[in-house]
C-alpha cells in the first residue's frame, strides 16, 4: 500500500474504534493488530504502554476513587476506555513505524510538508544538544543545584539552543533556496 | 495539557475537526507567499522548541497534563495564523511519533491551544503593550496557558454528559465539569507562571535579534 492508503486506513481504523463500545470487541481487534503488526509488535506494544501508563492510571485511578464514593462503580467502563486507549495508541504507533508520516502528508501542502521536514530536522538538533547540556549540568553539580542555578542554566540553554538551531535552520533554507526550493 | 486518544466521544471530535479544517484552511491561505528564506528556519526552530516544551508532561488529577506550551511565543513573533499552523504541526508530531496527545484529540488540542491561545497572546499583548511591553508579554503568556486550559477543561468534563450508557455510566472520559476544571486549571495556574517567564526571556532575545514581525 502507498503511504496516502496506509494513512487512509488508519483514520478510517481509529473513528471506527471511537464507535465501539464493547470491551471483547475491542480486545479482539488489538488482538487482531498486534498479529498483523509483524515481528516488532512487542517493542510496539512497550512504547504504547509507555506512553499511555502514566495517564490512564492517573485516570482509571480517579474513576475508581470517584465512583466508589458516589457508590456506582463499574469495571466494565475501566476495562473500555483502558483498550479503546491502548488500540488507538497503538494503531498510532505502528503506522508511525511502519509508514512516514511526512510522506503521507506531502501531498496535501507542499509549503507544510517543507516546513515539517524541516522541524524534523530541527528536532534531532534540539534533541541532541539538550542531552549535552543536560550531561555538561549535571558534571559540574555533584550536589543538587539551588533553583537559580537551575533557572540560569535554562536560561542559557534556552538561548544556546536557539543560537544553534537557528543557525542550522538557515543553513538549511538557504541550501534548498539554492535548489530552487522557493522558486515559483 | 492536551487531550490523549479516546477520551473524546465522536460527537465532540468529529464536529471540532470541521471546525479546525476551516481554521486550518484560513491559516494556510496565502502561506506560500509569507515563507521564504527568512521566516522558514525561525518557524521551524520556534515549532521545534515549542515541541521540545511539549514533551515534558506531567500528568494531573482530573484527566489531563500539565507542561509548557511555546504558543505566545510562537504568536508573538510570528503571528496567529503561523503560530496555529505550526502548533498543529506540533500535536500531530507528538501525536504519531510519541503517542502523546491523538488523533482523535487533535483538533479540540489545536484549536485550544493553537488558536485560541495564539490569538490570546496577540490581543492582550497589543492592548497592554502601551503601559508596559515586558509584563504584556508575561501576562499573554499566562492567559495563552489559562484560556486553552479552561477549553480542554470543558472539552473533557462534557463528555460524561453527551457520551453515556443508559445506566449514566461514562463512555469515554468519567469526569464532569466540577473535576475537570479545577483540576486542569490549578496546577496551570503555576505553569503559566513557568511558560510567562520563558515566554519574556526568549523574547527578549528574539527581540534583540529582530526577529519579531
Amino acid at each position: 500500500m502507498s503511504p496516502r492508503a496506509w494513512l487512509v486506513t488508519y483514520l478510517i481504523a481509529v473513528v471506527a474504534t471511537t464507535f465501539v463500545h464493547e470491551p471483547a470487541l475491542l480486545g479482539a481487534t488489538l488482538a487482531v493488530a498486534l498479529a498483523a503488526a509483524g515481528g516488532g509488535r512487542w517493542k510496539l506494544l512497550r512504547r504504547t504502554l509507555v506512553a499511555i501508563l502514566v495517564f490512564n492510571l492517573t485516570v482509571s485511578l480517579g474513576y475508581i476513587a470517584v465512583a466508589l464514593w458516589h457508590g456506582d462503580f463499574n469495571p466494565d467502563y475501566l476495562l473500555l476506555v483502558n483498550l479503546r486507549v491502548l488500540l488507538l495508541v497503538f494503531l498510532g504507533m505502528w503506522f508511525a513505524a511502519r509508514i512516514d508520516p511526512i510522506a503521507a502528508v506531502s501531498g496535501v501542502s507542499p509549503s507544510l510538508t517543507f516546513v515539517a521536514t524541516l522541524t524534523l530536522g530541527q528536532l534531532r538538533s534540539f534533541e541532541r544538544i539538550v542531552s549535552d547540556f543536560a550531561l555538561a549540568f549535571a558534571s559540574r553539580n555533584p550536589a543538587p543545584p539551588r533553583l537559580i542555578d537551575r533557572a540560569h542554566h535554562a536560561a542559557a540553554q534556552g538561548i544556546a539552543l536557539m543560537d544553534k538551531t537557528m543557525a542550522a535552520a538557515t543553513e538549511s533554507a538557504l541550501a534548498m533556496r539554492s535548489r530552487g526550493a522557493f522558486d515559483d | 495539557m492536551h487531550i490523549p486518544d479516546g477520551f473524546l466521544s465522536p460527537q465532540t471530535y468529529l464536529p471540532a475537526y470541521a471546525v479546525a479544517a476551516g481554521a486550518w484552511a484560513w491559516a494556510a491561505h496565502g502561506l506560500r507567499d509569507r515563507l521564504d528564506e527568512t521566516t522558514v528556519p525561525r518557524l521551524a526552530m520556534l515549532t521545534a522548541l515549542a515541541y521540545g516544551l511539549g514533551l515534558v508532561m506531567v500528568p494531573v488529577p482530573g484527566g489531563t497534563s500539565g507542561h509548557m506550551l511555546g504558543i505566545a511565543l510562537l504568536a508573538l513573533i510570528f503571528g496567529v495564523r503561523l503560530a496555529f499552523l505550526s502548533y498543529s504541526l506540533v500535536l500531530l508530531i507528538q501525536a504519531l511519533l510519541f503517542g502523546a496527545g491523538g488523533i482523535t484529540a487533535l483538533p479540540i488540542n489545536a484549536l485550544a491551544i493553537g488558536l485560541v491561545g495564539a490569538t490570546t497572546a496577540v490581543a492582550i499583548k497589543w492592548l497592554l503593550a502601551r503601559i508596559n511591553e515586558t509584563a504584556a508579554v508575561a501576562i499573554a503568556a499566562w492567559l495563552s496557558v489559562m484560556l486553552p486550559g479552561a477549553i480542554v477543561a470543558v472539552a473533557l468534563g462534557i463528555q460524561p454528559l453527551i457520551a453515556h450508557q443508559p445506566d449514566g455510566t461514562p463512555l469515554f472520559f468519567p469526569f464532569a465539569l466540577e473535576i475537570t476544571l479545577p483540576a486542569v486549571l490549578i496546577p496551570h495556574l503555576a505553569i503559566g507562571v513557568g511558560e510567562a517567564v520563558l515566554t519574556v526571556l526568549i523574547w527578549r532575545y528574539a527581540k534583540s535579534r529582530k526577529w519579531c514581525a
